[in-house]
């Protein structure tokens, strides 16, 4: 008998903490419910990586996202409502994406969701929420992938990241033939957002007789980069397309080719110097960092009046100059704007009205500039510009014609000379 | 391919696995003495690195100067947690026991520095962190050449603290047999704190050097973690050279198949490495042939 | 006596049957799928780890491969999404089991320690075969058959399916325990040299646990594949799967069987449910680390024998008031308990 009673007691007691498990989470879905008693504001729902591997970015986007709420409600909220955002963390994860999404609709009641950041989250968010018919709309989410799937319910305003690059090949290209490197080193994490720019210049560059001496992939969760650069630094060549996603990587390469004595003439990284000061610092200030280039849709000093605006507030908010706001603040923040057009042009939070809006072909404003969107959602107008630190200022220098292009800092001053 | 790319990556390999091999150092020796697997090295490699740069930001205090304050810290957050948490542990499954929370330790510790230093990467700067001067067409780097140098310093005071003082006496002897230790009067307990605080103290001069040559936040401990832990298995566990051995040559392997063949392959190359080692050698490169089982 | 506890497990059964019954909200229903994911895995890890002391810390290959076996033969079937991909969850299980057997071979050649960190070599050369290979998709992942049931229903044949795994798991557990074979096990925990003087066939027995534990971890990456839509490597092979099902099954009890059940059920769902609560993370990594640390200094043996104990001490206590001259009282061995009871 003393043995039976006491696995009855231990199954009892199992029982018991399942029960109170499960009745901890039933009894919550009570409690968020009454918080949404007050009807008048309207909830967005995100979900951030606030830990873990893109929390960088994510908290950049956050800020970008707050800015534009508090933008939003100063001039008198969505067609009368005011914005309530409604941000869960997602430490990095798809599964805690999964889940936080369907509490934002299914819990919280939210009206609109807009994207996490990194194209890695925003697909497993997009097909959550499309069950449920809402629209994702997100600002950094542009790899081929997210497209592919063929979801109705994705819209990223920003540049799909494949043709970054062409600005700058065109540049470098068109060089009188005595200027133009004539040797070339691409080098690339394996990550879905580098690999498609670098691949699609490199025909172009080998095309004009510029010769590629050194091309080769490196894992994207490396951390010691030293070999590889010194690597690339040994081959010499004159120009480096680094196809990376963000600052410590650059700043490895930058600090080991300087460590080398190798400094190339043109040097362009495709992302991490769109960083600002998170950027500037990590590589030691200006004197390093100019001469550096990078391709984006957008930087601080954009001349489209939106953004001035977004910029300035920014600054008195945050601090700092433009140089040093980080690209992913407009992005989000242009995720604020285009959905805000769509709510009234359709009058309503409806989001199968919102999605066929989307979808027509209109012309949006965002402070990363205009929006249109094909049957995938990628935004099809947009102008892919190559930015780069000259001095202190990061300023726009492809493509060529643009009246607020200026002339490109090239060679690249020498590591400490900038 | 060329020999001077090939020259490169040796020395990064010599230059930057000594740094690893000093980190590793500390919890081959733990394990060695207490049979106490910590979790936590990777967490406190990242620690150390941080109070550097709170050093340095703060009181611009030099790094290698800062070494004098953070090397006794880090020595004290070792004892702390040793008191804490890891002496209480006891019986057959101590040394899972230890995995399980130095891991909540290292979670605590992320958190914390989430909470201080924000997620945001950092790196050490200091004038001569991006120096360097050249033998030859290769170039050495004056912060790695710095680490090898600090490394090697260490280590070499580890041996002699171990083979020419009373008290290396007693940790020796705790490593070959604690209860006979116990036997002939050696206070194992007392040994065992020191021990572990003179294991967790190494990371202070290690993140150091990391944190100069890498940018890090507290999720960097990951990495660090496992490339430690295949280290020291690699190495044989609890032995203090084959730490060294194994840390050169992880990066070393790494670094030569990136530049021969292609970085993608560089860690698979180490993994395939250890696998075949460990089935030749079960017992890891130096380790003793009677490895322990549980 | 044996009755009684059936009765027990049938109860608990029930409640998880009846669940997303009672609770039709998406979100807990979608906790609860990642639960039940979890249980089956914390369940079949421990039938090898736990009862044979052989800590593997590379079961996210098996959780991998099967994820990538949904992925790539519905890609390739050209599979209509929908229920018949189901089929395919077992089938991810059976590959995990085919990729097992030459990994256990060579994995378990050598004793506990190096054991650990050659399963976490052998992941990572999995891991980063995904990465690097061209036919898995690299680092842009693999896209499902989009499934395009509503909101309402989605999550709920995702659950069946995984309880259903749990089941096979926690009933495949049970019979090993008691078979000859389990037995096996067990004395190779306890003393491997004197098993194999005793002459069991170590080795063998070592490499069947092993192969027979990757069954449910397969199949349950094949069902999160499906579920969630989208396979990346570094999510599917993913480390700190390891760690976490590793943690749910020190946490309730290594070598028992509710133990990992209850630990998965505590640590999955509050883990997700918290960081819906939470929007901090870091505050959320303390509350963990302390709330975990607690658990492990008070509780070394698991919940599931720590309250073991504390009920029997108590019985105990009680029936020697009472009588003074009551059989003898039952000594704690935690680590016998632990083998020999059903918790």
């Amino acid at each position: 008998m003393k043995l039976g009673n006491r696995r009855y007691l231990r199954a009892l007691t199992a029982t018991a903490l399942a029960g109170v498990s499960m009745l901890t989470i039933v009894g919550s879905s009570g409690a968020s419910a009454r918080s949404h008693a007050s009807a008048s504001p309207v909830k967005i729902g995100i979900s951030l990586s606030l830990s873990g591997d893109f929390s960088a970015d994510g908290q950049a986007f956050q800020q970008g996202y707050q800015l534009w709420a508090a933008d939003i409600n100063r001039a008198g909220g969505l067609l009368g409502h005011p914005v309530v955002l409604d941000i869960k963390s997602d430490a990095s994860s798809p599964t805690q994406v999964v889940t936080n999404y369907q509490a934002l609709i299914s819990n919280d009641h939210v009206a609109l969701t807009f994207g996490p950041f990194s194209s890695l989250l925003s697909l497993p968010a997009a097909k959550a929420v499309s069950r449920y018919g809402y629209a994702l709309v997100e600002g950094a989410g542009g790899a081929p992938s997210v497209f592919q799937a063929g979801l109705k319910n994705v819209f990223d305003v920003s540049l799909p990241v494949a043709d970054d690059l062409m600005p700058f090949a065109k540049w470098v290209t068109s060089l009188p033939a005595s200027q133009r490197p004539k040797t070339v080193a691409f080098v690339t994490s394996n990550d879905p957002f580098t690999e498609p720019q670098v691949t699609t210049i490199e025909p172009l560059l080998r095309k004009a007789g510029m010769k590629v001496v050194y091309n080769k992939v490196f894992p994207a969760e490396v951390t010691d980069y030293t070999s590889i650069a010194d690597a690339v630094a040994a081959a010499k060549p004159q120009a480096v397309v680094l196809g990376s996603v963000d600052v410590p990587t650059v700043s490895a390469f930058m600090q080991a080719f300087e460590q080398s004595g190798f400094s190339p003439k043109a040097f362009i990284a495709t992302g991490g110097p769109d960083q600002g000061a998170t950027f500037l610092k990590a590589v030691g200030g200006v004197k390093n960092a100019s001469g550096m280039m990078v391709p984006n849709a957008w930087y601080g000093g954009s001349a489209n009046p939106l953004s001035k605006t977004m910029v300035a507030e920014y600054v008195k908010k945050y601090g700092g100059t433009a140089s040093q706001v980080s690209s992913d603040v407009a992005e989000a923040y242009s995720v604020g704007e285009v959905m805000a057009q769509a709510v009234k042009a359709t009058g309503g939070f409806n989001n199968k009205k919102i999605m066929a809006y989307l979808h027509s072909g209109a012309t949006l404003q965002s402070v990363q500039g205009p929006v249109r969107f094909n049957g995938l959602g990628e935004n099809v107008v947009p102008t892919a510009f190559t930015f780069q630190w000259q001095g202190a200022k990061f300023v726009q220098v492809n493509p060529a014609g643009d009246p607020n292009s200026v002339k490109v800092l090239y060679p690249k001053p020498a590591w400490g000379k900038g | 391919m060329n020999a001077i790319a090939l020259l490169s990556a040796a020395k990064d390999g010599v230059l930057t696995g000594s740094v690893y091999a000093l980190m590793a150092t500390g919890l081959t020796l733990v394990f060695g003495v207490m049979d106490i697997i910590n979790i936590a090295q990777g967490i406190l490699v990242i620690l150390g690195a941080y109070l550097s740069y709170a050093l340095q930001v703060h009181w611009h205090i030099d790094l290698f100067v800062g070494l004098l304050i953070t090397t006794p810290t880090m020595f004290i957050v070792g004892v702390v947690i040793e008191r804490a948490f890891i002496g209480r542990l006891k019986g057959p499954e101590k040394t899972a026991m230890s995995i399980l929370v130095t891991y909540a330790v290292s979670l605590l510790i992320e958190g914390a520095l989430n909470m201080i230093f924000s997620v945001n990467d950092v790196q050490l700067q200091a004038s001569y962190v991006s120096k360097s001067f050249a033998i030859g067409q290769v170039h050495f780097g004056f912060i790695y050449v710095a680490g090898f140098i600090l490394a090697a310093v260490l280590l070499g005071s580890l041996y002699v603290m171990l083979y020419r003082t009373r008290f290396g006496m007693s940790v020796r002897a705790s490593l070959a047999d604690q209860a006979s230790a116990a036997l002939v009067g050696i206070d194992v307990r007392r040994v065992s704190t020191i021990t572990f605080g003179i294991g967790v103290a190494v990371t202070a001069a290690g993140g150091m050097i990391y944190g100069a040559t890498n940018s890090f936040n507290a999720s960097s401990s990951y990495d660090l973690i496992s490339r430690l832990l295949t280290i020291i298995v690699l190495g044989g566990m609890g032995s203090l050279g084959g730490a060294m051995l194994a840390g050169i040559a992880m990066v070393f392997i790494g670094d030569v198949v990136g530049v021969v063949w292609s970085p993608v392959w560089s860690t698979m190359a180490y993994f395939v490495v250890l696998v075949l080692v460990l089935l030749w050698r079960p017992q890891g490169l130096f380790g003793r042939a009677s490895a322990r089982v549980a | 006596m044996l009755r009684a506890r059936n009765l027990w497990w049938l109860v608990v059964l029930a409640a998880f049957g009846v669940f997303p019954l009672v609770v039709t909200n998406p979100t807990y229903t979608t906790i609860a799928v990642f639960t039940v994911i979890y249980m089956a895995c914390a369940s079949s890890w421990n039938m090898f780890s736990g009862y044979s002391g052989y800590i593997a810390l590379g079961s996210a290959a098996f959780y991998g491969t099967g994820a990538y076996t949904m992925a790539l033969l519905s890609i390739h079937l050209h599979m209509a999404p929908g229920a018949a991909m189901f089929w395919l969850v077992p089938l991810g299980g059976l590959v995990a089991m085919v990729f097992a057997v030459p990994i256990g071979w060579i994995a378990l050649r050598v004793r506990r320690h190096t054991f650990v960190v050659i399963t976490i070599a052998i992941f990572f050369i999995f891991q980063l075969s995904a990465i690097n290979f061209g036919f898995t998709g690299g680092t842009s992942g693999l896209n499902l058959p989009f499934i395009t049931w509503g909101y309402q229903y989605y999550n709920v044949p995702f659950y069946y399916v995984g309880l259903g795994l749990v089941i096979v798991a926690t009933t495949l557990s049970a019979l090993v325990r008691r078979s000859r074979f389990g037995m096996q096990l067990l004395a190779i925990r306890d003393d491997e040299d004197r098993a194999l003087g005793l002459g069991v066939r170590t080795h063998a027995v070592k490499v069947t646990g092993f192969t027979l534990s990757a069954f449910a971890v397969g199949s349950a990456g094949a069902l999160y594949a499906m579920f969630v839509g989208q396979i990346y490597p570094q999510f599917v092979y993913d480390p700190m799967f390891d760690v976490s099902i590793a943690l749910m099954t020190f946490l309730g009890g290594l070598g028992t069987l509710s133990g990992p059940l209850l630990g998965a059920l505590l640590l999955e769902a509050s883990q997700q449910y918290l960081t819906i609560q939470f929007s901090n993370g870091s505050l959320y990594l303390i509350l963990f680390g302390a709330l975990f640390l607690i658990v492990i200094m008070f509780m070394p043996q698991g919940i599931v024998v720590a309250l073991r104990d504390r009920v029997t001490r108590r019985a105990e206590r009680e029936r020697a008031a009472v009588s003074a001259n009551e059989a003898p009282l039952v000594h704690d061995v935690p680590r016998d308990v632990a083998v020999g009871g059903a918790g």
